[in-house]
Parts: C-alpha cells; structure tokens; sequence
C-alpha cells in the first residue's frame, strides 16, 4: 500500500514539474515510511525560526533547502554546531543570502553526534528496476566505493547480506569504544528504502547520504529524492 | 541446496511438450537443397544429425522434391507421411512464417528456426516477420530462434549447426545462450574437459523460446543438475529474476554475462545511481538470486566440470600433493584467497607420510610435496590414503607434473606415454577415492605446449581422459581447481540464512 502522505508530497513535486525533492520533503517521505530521519523543521521567515529553535535546541544545524540546489556544502549552505541563538540568527541571514534567486527556506536540524557515517540509497535499474544500496558514507562513498546492492523488495537476508557484503563492515560492530550498530533498525531501513522504490516510480534516485551511527542507532541527516 | 527460496510470480507459461522437443521420434528438416553439394544451413544440418547418429526419422522438405543422401525428400510439410515432433527450419527468412505454420498443422511440438533474417537486422522488415513467427507461436508450437544454432541433446542425437561431431554421451549440464558461436564452443570444449550435456539451447533472438522460461524448465528437469547460461541480454528483469532465483534454490546455476560495462550509461544526479552501474547491479542480482558468477569462458567450463563431477557439499579444508614444482606457497596464497584451509596434518600422519616419500626434499605437512614429478602411483595412493584420515580434509587435489617424464624417457629411448604409469596413477587415485569416500582432483599442468613437445601435450590429453573415465574432474592449473570448488562452496555453504 502507497503511503498516502508521501504520495502528496511526490504529487505535489510532480505537478509543479520539479527534478528532485527538497531535503525537507525528501526527509518527510522517509519518515512517513518509518525511517529515522533528523527532528527539523523548516523556517521561512523570523517567526518560525523562533520556533525551530525552542523546539529542537542547540547545538544545531541549519542548511539552504531547496529543491533547486544539490550539492549544499560546495555552496557554503550549511552551517553546523550552532550553539546560541544569535549565531542561529546569523546563520539564518547568511544562507537566505546565499539562496538568493531560490525557492526555498532554511532547514534547522538537531545535530546528529557519531563518527561512523553510512549511505543507503536506490537507483531505478532499466532491467530490475528499484535496487537498494547500502555502504560507507559520508566523504567515503566516493572515495571507496564501498557499497553494495540489491533489488527490491528486499528481505531481510538480502539487508544482512548487504551489510556483510561491504569491506568497510567492521564499521558497525563495537569498535574503539562505540556501540554496536542496531542491525534491526538498519535493516528495517533498507527494507523501506526497497518499498518506497517500489511503491513510486516517480523516484528515479534516492541517496540518503549520511546516515549517521548516534550511539547504536542510525539517524538519515541528509537526504536527496530525483523524480522522473 | 542453496538457502535461496524465493517467492516466485505464478509461471503462465504455454503447455509444451519439451520431452518431443528434446528427444523427437521423428523431425523434418525444411530447406535442405536438392543436392547433396549443398552449403546451406538445412543441408549442414542434415548431414550433422545423420553423423551424430540420430536414431529417429527424418523427413527432408524442398519444394523440388528428390533425394538426398538416400533420404526421399518432401515437397511440402503436408506431405511427410507420418507424425513428426520436431523440424530445422532452415528456409529463406520470408517463407519461415509460413513454414512454420506448416509444422503447426501436421502437430510438431516444437521448430528450431536456424535462418537469419529478422528482428537482428533492426529492419521494420525483419521485425515484422518476427512478430509473425511469435504469433504463430502463441498458437501452439514452440520456436527456438530465429537466427539460431538451435539444439544439441546428446541423448537424442540433436546437435547444435555445424556440430556433426559433438558427444553423444549425455549427462548433467544444461547450457542456455543466446549466442549459437559460444554454444558450439562450449559443446566442443565440453568433449574433451569431461562436461556432460543433458541438452544445450542456442535460442537466438528468443522470439519465443528464451532465457526466463527455459529456466523454469530445466530447474525441474530430471535430466539437468547443473544450469549454466551464458546472457548477453535479457527481455524481463523480474521474470528473469525470479526464474533465476528459483532455478538456483533446487540446483547450481552457473551464469556468464557478458558485455558488462562499468558504468551506468544515463546521466544521473545521486551518488547511489552512478555507483549502480549495469555492471554492480547485474553482479548484486546473481548474488541476489543465488547464481554461480563467472567472468570468462574457460571459468564457466571449470565450474561445469566442479559441480557435475564433485559431491553436491561445501569443502573446507583440503590437501594439495604434488611434486617437483613449486606447490608449496602458491597453493596456500590461492587457497586462503578464496577461502579454503589447507590445514597442517598431525604430527603421527606426517610421519607416517613421510616414510613413503623420497628424502631429503620433501615435506609432508600439507600441502605436500613429494620431492619430485618421479614418485609413483603406489606411494601416491598412500600418501593420499593418509592425508584423507585428517578429519579436517575434505577434498584432496593431486598435481602431476608429468612434463618432467619428457628427460626421463629420452634417457631411457622410450616415448613418453611408455615412461609415464598414467593408467596405474588414475586407477591408483580413484581407489583412494573409493576407500576414503573424499574426492580428489587432479591437476595437470603443462608448461611445454610447443611444437616440440607434442608427445607430451598428447600425453597429458590420455592421461586426462583416463581420470575422466574413472569419474575424476581434472584441471589444468592449480588456480582453476581451487577457483571451482570456491564456487561449489559459496554455493552450498555459507549463506546468511
């Protein structure tokens, strides 16, 4: 069964002929599937980064978002570890400048601690169609290539499968004093990544990229959804 | 068995009769020329079946009647005067639709289409005459092609275009490709490799008959206990998936995709898509799916060879024994790189090994080396005898570098195949085999394949022919043995459940 709630926001994408999905929206439509994404909220204007900040407390981050704009950190979008409310007001200022021309407005998230970062993502296959992935993430995907895939839908081998497939797997064990990563949850993810693939062919792509390890369970940070 | 089962989508595929199809009483093949000088594909096929032996009737077609080769031939299908199971088509691409509309009327199961002529020509033309032959079909006769090599069944005698001189000896290995010139290849190379073919289908264009269905049918043949495909490309992902899947849950699927790229050739924006090239994904489906992998040809024959020969088990630990090279280091570093043990044998059956060998120069740890190519078949069998009462061993590989014979004969002025005990070794082997209840493999490498040594490559050939009648697989190389039983263990052993 089709998420009702991520089906309106993909229609409503769609209808207005966007490419991609603003990180917002994109995070929505996870969430709406029960994948662990950041507490955020979007502020547009002064009244409702007020608010953001009572609700999710510092430290913080806030980004440009848009569904314009990939690639936030080259444009200097982002600013982490915000600690006051007269920095967040700075950074609030700064990044409504720097988006200048976009549609959009400034995403203020909870700060996710954890130094283990993963990827998890879909590609749509002209052969297979949705096919999930899972690997190192952060600054490493690109740099090692340490993913692995399967077709959707998944079950729950082919995510422990997945896991154990990777180089870099020792990553979610107990390790130099962190937790074990909670394998559940991980592969409950995976599983979702596959349906929302499945139930819309509407998304092309998705990368959620970094899923961050806070403690044993993982959180999706950043995440990005291109639409057909 | 695989801990793969799959939920598979319900099979609609149409009824076919594959056992008159595989094994006919009786076929006709349309197109032979009227003389026997003929250099068509009808003609050659003719004269391939009537060399393979082919026990059934065979009915010839061409419109100017005659005979050939002491066979009458048939002016029309109408006229064959009894039933017939299966027909060559063999004709000239634009009369194919309606010949094979003929074989439909007279009741044939099934048509291999061997002429060329249709969808590969990207012709509005010759895709046009393909949608006919598929709609002839879908009113009830198979098609294998068009523009294929078609069938080889051993056991029935059919052989694959222009395969006059393929085995007949029928056994384990199915193979499926698209591709006619890769399955002449594989059935030639099969001949002399040991690998046995319950039934081989070059299908061509697959207008009907393909990749997916033939699949579901050789996972429940009785004849096939090893799949193996060759793919270039395939018509439905899901279906081919799920075929796949379910094929490798009750038998080893050995697949070679050919022409993988590494990357993806759209342009995207994510990161996950331009990892997810064609060549990640198809290698992430076959392990999805629970397929064998393998990258070349000759891999593909090895792991033919493995599966159809070997025990249907994962083997851990293994002894490797061999002499006069350097066998040592290099089995250990191949060994552990694909994930097998070459434990070192307790201290009582090295010595006990040790006693037979010839000193100094050996080393009876494991892998053992028994000083030189010279040691013989009786010493080998009790070096073997011993090294299988480690419990650890599962599987034992014998190197014989009988090249080295080469000095000895000629100091003795005898041919090498006299100065070689290659049938005492082979018998030796396999008593050890029978005793023990562990296979061996032999490996017999040749490091002198110059025209000089043409007696010893011939040697090498009876020598493995000895092995392969005595049911033991052999290999060239070291590597190639130890890559085959990898895949025979990430088969059957291993998987998370």
């Amino acid at each position: 069964m089709k998420n009702e709630k991520a089906a309106k926001i993909i229609d409503k994408a769609l209808k207005q002929g966007r490419k991609t999905l603003s990180e917002y929206e994109a995070k929505q439509v996870l969430a709406a599937y029960g994948i662990p994404i950041t507490k955020e909220v979007l502020a547009k204007d002064k009244t409702a980064l007020e608010k953001g900040l009572k609700k999710i407390g510092f430290p913080l981050v806030m980004k440009g978002c848009s569904a314009d704009i990939a690639h936030k950190t080259e444009k200097g979008l982002i600013h982490v570890d915000i600690r006051t409310a007269a920095e967040a007001k700075k950074a609030f200022r700064d990044i409504l400048a720097g988006m200048a021309g976009y549609e959009g407005g400034v995403l203020m998230q909870e700060m996710i601690k954890g130094r283990r970062e993963l990827v998890m993502g879909m590609t749509r296959d002209p052969q297979f169609g949705p096919c999930v992935m899972f690997g190192l993430g952060g600054i490493f995907t690109e740099i090692l290539r340490d993913v692995a895939f399967r077709r959707a839908p998944l079950e729950v081998r082919d995510a422990k499968e997945m896991m154990q497939e990777i180089k870099g797997r020792k990553i979610l064990d107990a390790v130099r004093g962190m937790e074990a990563a909670d394998q559940k949850m991980l592969v409950d993810m995976l599983l979702n990544v596959g349906r929302i693939g499945l139930d819309f062919d509407s998304i092309m792509e998705i990368d959620l990229n970094p899923v961050i390890l806070s403690g044993a369970k993982p959180v999706v940070v950043d995440a990005l959804m291109v639409l057909k | 068995m695989s801990s793969k089962t799959r939920k598979t989508g319900k099979a609609d595929y149409p009824p076919t009769d594959y056992e008159r199809i595989f094994h006919p009483k009786a076929i006709a093949i349309l197109g032979v020329s009227a003389d026997e000088n003929g250099v068509g594909f009808g003609t050659g096929m003719l004269r391939a079946i009537m060399a393979m032996g082919y026990e059934g009737k065979i009915y010839p077609v061409n419109p100017k009647g005659g005979t050939i080769y002491g066979l009458e031939i048939h002016r029309k299908v109408e006229d064959i005067p009894g039933p017939v199971d299966f027909a060559v088509i063999a004709v000239n691409a634009r009369y194919v639709p309606e010949s094979l509309e003929a074989c439909l009327k007279i009741g044939a199961a099934g048509v291999e289409i061997l002429s060329s002529g249709f969808s590969e020509l990207g012709t509005e033309e010759g895709k046009e005459l393909e949608r006919r032959i598929q709609a002839i079909a879908a009113r009830g006769i198979r098609v294998v092609g068009p523009n294929c090599f078609g069938i080889y069944c051993p056991a029935s005698g059919l052989t694959l275009l222009p395969g006059p001189d393929l085995s007949r000896e029928t056994g384990p290995v199915a193979f499926v490709a698209q591709s006619g010139g890769m399955s002449i290849d594989f059935a030639h190379a099969g001949k002399w490799l040991g690998v046995r073919f319950s039934k081989m289908i070059s299908f061509g264009n697959g207008a009907d008959l393909r990749e997916a269905e033939l699949l579901h049918y050789l996972a429940r043949d009785p004849e096939t206990r090893v799949i193996s495909m060759y793919i270039e490309g395939i018509k439905d992902g899901e279906r081919f998936f799920s075929e796949l899947a379910a094929a490798a849950s009750k038998k080893p699927v050995i697949v070679y995709k050919g022409g993988l790229s590494a990357a993806g050739a759209r342009s995207v924006a994510s990161h996950t898509a331009s990892m997810g090239g064609n060549r990640v994904i198809w290698q992430s489906i076959l392990r999805q799916a629970g397929a064998v992998q393998v990258n070349d040809t000759e891999e593909m024959a090895q792991a033919n060879l493995a599966f159809a020969m070997l025990p249907p088990k994962a083997f851990r630990g293994i002894s490797i024994v061999g002499g006069g090279g350097a066998i040592g280091v290099t089995a250990c570093d191949t060994a552990e790189a694909y994930g097998i043990e070459i434990p070192a044998l307790p201290p009582d059956l090295q010595e006990r090994i040790g006693s037979v060998l010839p000193k100094p120069g050996s080393s009876a740890i494991n892998p053992i080396d028994v000083a030189n190519p010279f040691v013989g078949p009786q010493a080998l069998k009790e070096v073997l005898l011993g090294a299988a009462e480690d419990e650890r061993i599962d599987l034992q590989i014998i190197v014989s570098l009988l090249f080295h014979y080469k000095g000895l004969a000629r100091a003795f002025g005898i041919p090498i195949a006299q100065a070689v005990p290659y049938k005492e070794l082979t018998q030796c082997v396999r008593d050890v085999i029978d005793r023990t209840g562990k296979p061996v493999i032999a490996v017999l490498p040749n490091m002198t394949r110059g025209t000089e040594s043409m007696d010893i490559t011939e040697l090498i050939a009876l020598t493995r022919q000895e092995y392969l009648s005595r049911g033991i697989p052999v290999f060239d190389e070291l590597h190639d043995a130890i890559r085959a039983i990898s895949h025979i263990n990430n088969y059957y052993g291993g998987k998370i459940k």
